[in-house]
């Protein structure tokens, strides 16, 4: 809980879903700036005090002032899309100062490509070195040094209902885990801390792969023990892929990890999930693609994943095998038969 | 050769702090009693430190007694046994034991201290700076001769000694602020070579760390203990010692005293850039900026100024026993010794004298210099954003406004300004000809041999190590290509050879450079017009200098 004499409000950037519940969990503890770009959204929440569906607590203030935002609070919350993560914090970079602290709630990754071409082409070419986590992108775009990370199994819909969850507050600095728990954390929120923010990070945006292929496998009509065996064997492509990258293993057992994963498999309502029942259901990627507003999160991930494993020579079946199936036009029925072929040895050999 | 910054040598920072070499002593002794009682609060705690401390010493004293040390060093640490058994809480009142216990750690922290301690004489100083000179113009008239040479050492020197990067900025900054140069270091003559770039750009004199096996020469420790070098034990690896050091440096950089620390802590045993960089005393740089911001306000602070350095040799003096001990570290048991021959004056004077009287040369690649958040500076010393916007670094110190010192916070920012100067030190390493060669052949016999570890590849046999000519010439060029577009993307810098000659100069250039130090060539064309090697192991070690660059895809 905060201090009753911390008089600073917090501010929360970017007004989605998942903004709107972060705004709303840190309101149960103090005031709270709420900014979006769209004025119609500010006045919403403003006058009917309600965004996305859910209802604003009296505590949360809309503004469209960034400079406001940056002047009255020390603490930030930024949970943009990832795609526009980049611009938001370069637009904002002004009035940033090095007393600020950002706890991003983004789980995705920013790829720098060459003009015109796109993350699902088949002839980029990814490295490491390539990706940039919002982390970065903020130690990159602006003078912040004091960054964190907010990642867990925290589906919005869930928290919008007040079930109790319980997410990672992940961060370099003692300090910035310190603020960030004291200013979210309640009684439907519990909150555990991690120091290795570059895992945590990783482990939010590389389950999405695996949610695409549990939703396969719920298309399919199969049951625990096929998920039960998707999530495991998934956690170990995750963690090995991740180690390619230059992460520790830790995390990736913890919530943000092994966590966050069962709760994205087992969500049968989540855009990543559909994307995969449709799959099973014999529809292609075009046709997908062209019949939804966004791209699903996990189509990018897989083929970020995908090319991640090529270029660091890294063993992932499951990953190979979605691609495959998005990309290359495989059955979803041959590449299940083919996984259920594959020799994998050992169990537990990604520890 | 430029003018000095600040003409009196008795107006030097290095000068006004020797002066005060009392003070300096005793707020060093202070600090460190402060800081080691703030780590280990409870007698049981700090008792069982001294204990360590004593047991760690005990074991020096046994197994690498030098020279240098004292006569009573036994006796001293005798004495504390002693104290320890007649402090012991056991036995005697909790409060008696406790100041037995003060007492011992400020004698301890005192002898430490006053090892620590170096001194600068400004007469010795400028004795040493002519007899350097003199030295250096000798080894340039030796070769070139004629009248022109004699009287004009300096114009050949500049040719020599190359001082390259911001030098104008640094000079403006050295009078506005303390000036911490990092450097990369490969060898025991880094720090005598940066001094002499350093004075040769009209920098006031730097204080430095040598290590204490330097002054078992008398010689060596008569010069170097009054011209500004601290002294470093790195047989000591106590908690007292240590945190003794670190108050030193502390007080030091408090005090206004310009510093060159090599932030690698060692000299490069495998010859690779460091990016490995020792925390312990970069962090009393971290620590110095913020006190300066509690002392002062804000506008009024001193400032410390980072500046990576990247030496760049043809050759190295100790190339052949540093890979040695790198061997033998990285290898255990795989790995047969050959003991390596230690430094010696013939070898600093052979050294030199290649260095100076062939066509060849070294030079001193300053990085842009940063605050210690690595923002960039304006020509005052103030900090930029990336958008060229003042930034207050005083905040970074701060919690909602509030300085607040945060050891934990301080330590993530030290390790974030150690990757920035690595990011100096790779950004700003020039690279020489002889780089190249040696990287690729060692690059290429690798590839050729495809065996599982490093140490079988280096007992090949001589007839398995020959590499096609073509072939070699071909990676050579592939290689050179990347650096150029490394060099667009501002990644790497290459010496002027590189850029104005043809490939089979760069090639004869590299190799006969490499050469002309060595005794047993580590690389060279054989009868066929082939490329081989005698000594594959200092093949390795210049090898590496290029590591960390992705260049190894160019290969084959």
């Amino acid at each position: 809980m905060r201090n009753a004499s911390d008089k600073y409000p917090v501010a929360v950037i970017g007004a989605g879903s998942f903004g709107t519940v972060v705004a709303n969990l840190l309101a149960e503890n103090g005031e709270v700036l709420f900014y979006s770009r769209r004025k119609e959204a500010v006045e919403a929440i403003n006058k009917e005090r309600s965004n996305n569906g859910q209802a604003m607590h009296p505590n949360v203030k809309a503004t469209n002032d960034m400079q406001e935002i940056a002047e009255k609070c020390y603490l930030m919350f930024p949970s943009m899309s990832s795609d526009g993560f980049r611009e938001v914090i370069r637009s904002m970079a002004v009035y940033l100062r090095p007393d600020h602290m950002m706890i991003h709630c983004t789980k995705g990754f920013d790829i720098k490509l060459e003009p015109g071409k796109s993350i699902l082409d088949r002839d980029v070419v990814l490295q490491p070195s390539d990706i940039y986590t919002m982390s970065k992108v903020i130690l990159e775009e602006s003078c912040v040094k004091r960054v964190g990370c907010m990642s867990g199994p925290n589906l919005a819909r869930e928290i919008a209902f007040h079930h109790p969850a319980a997410t990672v507050i992940a961060s370099k600095f003692e300090e910035v885990i310190r603020e960030g728990e004291s200013a979210i954390r309640s009684k439907r929120l519990q909150v555990y801390s991690n120091h290795d923010i570059f895992a945590v990070e990783l482990a939010g945006v590389l389950k999405n792969s695996m949610a695409l292929a549990a939703g396969a496998l719920g298309g399919l009509g199969y049951g625990q023990n096929a998920m039960a065996f998707l999530i495991t064997r998934g956690i170990g492509e995750i963690i090995r892929l991740a180690t390619a990258m230059g992460a520790d293993k830790q995390a990736f057992l913890g919530l943000a990890g092994i966590g966050d994963l069962v709760a994205t498999c087992t969500s049968p309502l989540s855009r990543n999930y559909t994307v995969g029942a449709r799959l099973a259901k014999g529809e292609t990627l075009e046709y997908i693609l062209s019949t939804s507003s966004e791209v699903a999160e996990g189509i990018k991930t897989v083929s970020i994943s995908k090319k991640l494993a090529d270029s660091t020579g890294t063993k992932t079946p499951i990953i190979q095998t979605i691609y495959k199936v998005l990309f290359e036009e495989l059955k979803v029925e041959e590449a299940l038969g083919y996984l259920m072929e594959y020799r994998w040895g050992y169990d537990a050999d990604y520890m | 050769m430029l003018e000095s910054v600040i003409p009196r040598i008795q107006d030097w920072p290095i000068n006004r702090i020797a002066k005060k070499r009392d003070k300096i002593l005793q707020e060093t002794i202070s600090e460190t009693v402060l800081e080691f009682n703030k780590s280990y609060p409870t007698l049981f705690s700090l008792r069982e430190q001294l204990q360590k401390t004593l047991y760690l010493e005990n074991i020096r004293l046994k197994t690498e007694p030098w020279e240098v040390d004292p006569e009573d060093e036994r006796e001293f640490w005798n004495g504390i046994k002693k104290r320890l058994l007649q402090a012991d809480p056991a036995q005697i009142d909790e409060d008696a034991s406790k100041e037995l216990h003060q007492e011992m750690l400020q004698d301890i922290i005192s002898r430490y201290a006053n090892e620590i301690i170096g001194n600068f004489i400004p007469n010795m100083f400028w004795f040493a700076r002519q007899a350097l000179r003199l030295f250096f113009a000798r080894l340039f008239n030796a070769h070139f001769g004629g009248l022109k040479g004699l009287f004009n050492p300096d114009e050949k020197l500049k040719d020599k000694l190359i001082v390259a990067g911001p030098v104008e900025k640094l000079r403006n900054l050295s009078t506005k602020g303390t000036v911490i140069l990092v450097p990369t270091h490969f060898s025991n003559l880094d720090s005598v070579i940066i001094g002499f770039g350093m004075d040769y750009i009209g920098l006031p004199a730097f204080q430095y760390g040598a290590g204490l096996n330097l002054f078992n020469s008398k010689f060596f420790s008569f010069f170097m203990g009054n011209l500004g070098a601290y002294k470093l034990d790195r047989r000591k690896k106590n908690p007292v010692y240590l945190e003794t050091l670190k108050s030193f440096s502390k007080t030091n950089i408090l005090a206004g005293a310009h510093t060159i620390f090599f932030p690698g802590g060692t000299r490069s045993r495998a010859g690779n850039i460091e990016d490995d960089i020792k925390l312990g005393l970069l962090g009393t740089v971290m620590a110095a900026q913020r006190i300066h911001y509690e002392k002062n306000p804000s506008n009024l602070a001193p400032k410390i100024f980072i500046v990576p350095l990247t030496i760049s040799y043809h050759f190295v003096l100790e190339a052949s026993s540093l890979i040695e001990e790198q061997l033998k570290r990285t290898g255990k048991e795989q790995y047969l010794v050959n003991e390596g021959a230690p430094t010696t004056v013939k070898g600093i004077i052979k050294f030199f004298w290649e260095t100076f009287s062939k066509s060849t040369d070294i030079t001193l690649s300053l990085s842009e210099p940063m605050d210690v958040f690595g923002n960039a500076l304006d020509d005052d010393g103030n900090s930029l954003d990336k958008f060229g916007q003042p930034v207050h670094i005083r905040n970074y110190f701060a919690n909602k406004g509030q300085l607040k010192e945060d050891d934990q916070r301080e330590m993530i920012y030290t390790q974030m300004l150690g990757e920035k100067i690595v990011e100096g030190f790779f950004k700003n390493n020039v690279v020489y000809a002889s780089h190249v060669v040696t990287f690729v052949a060692f690059e290429l016999l690798k590839k050729k041999l495809d065996y599982p570890d490093i140490f079988t590849l280096l007992r090949t046999s001589d007839e398995d190590r020959e590499i096609n000519w073509d072939e070699y010439k071909m990676c050579v060029k592939r290689v050179i290509d990347e650096l150029y577009v490394l060099n667009n993307k501002e990644q790497i810098k290459l010496a002027p050879h590189m850029t104005t000659k043809e490939l089979d100069e760069i090639i004869a250039l590299g190799i006969n450079n490499v050469c002309i130090y060595h005794a047993n060539l580590p690389i060279m064309r054989n009868k066929e017009g082939n490329i081989t090697s005698e000594d594959l192991k200092v093949l390795y070690y210049y090898h590496n200098r290029l590591k960390g660059y992705g260049l190894e895809k160019c290969i084959g």
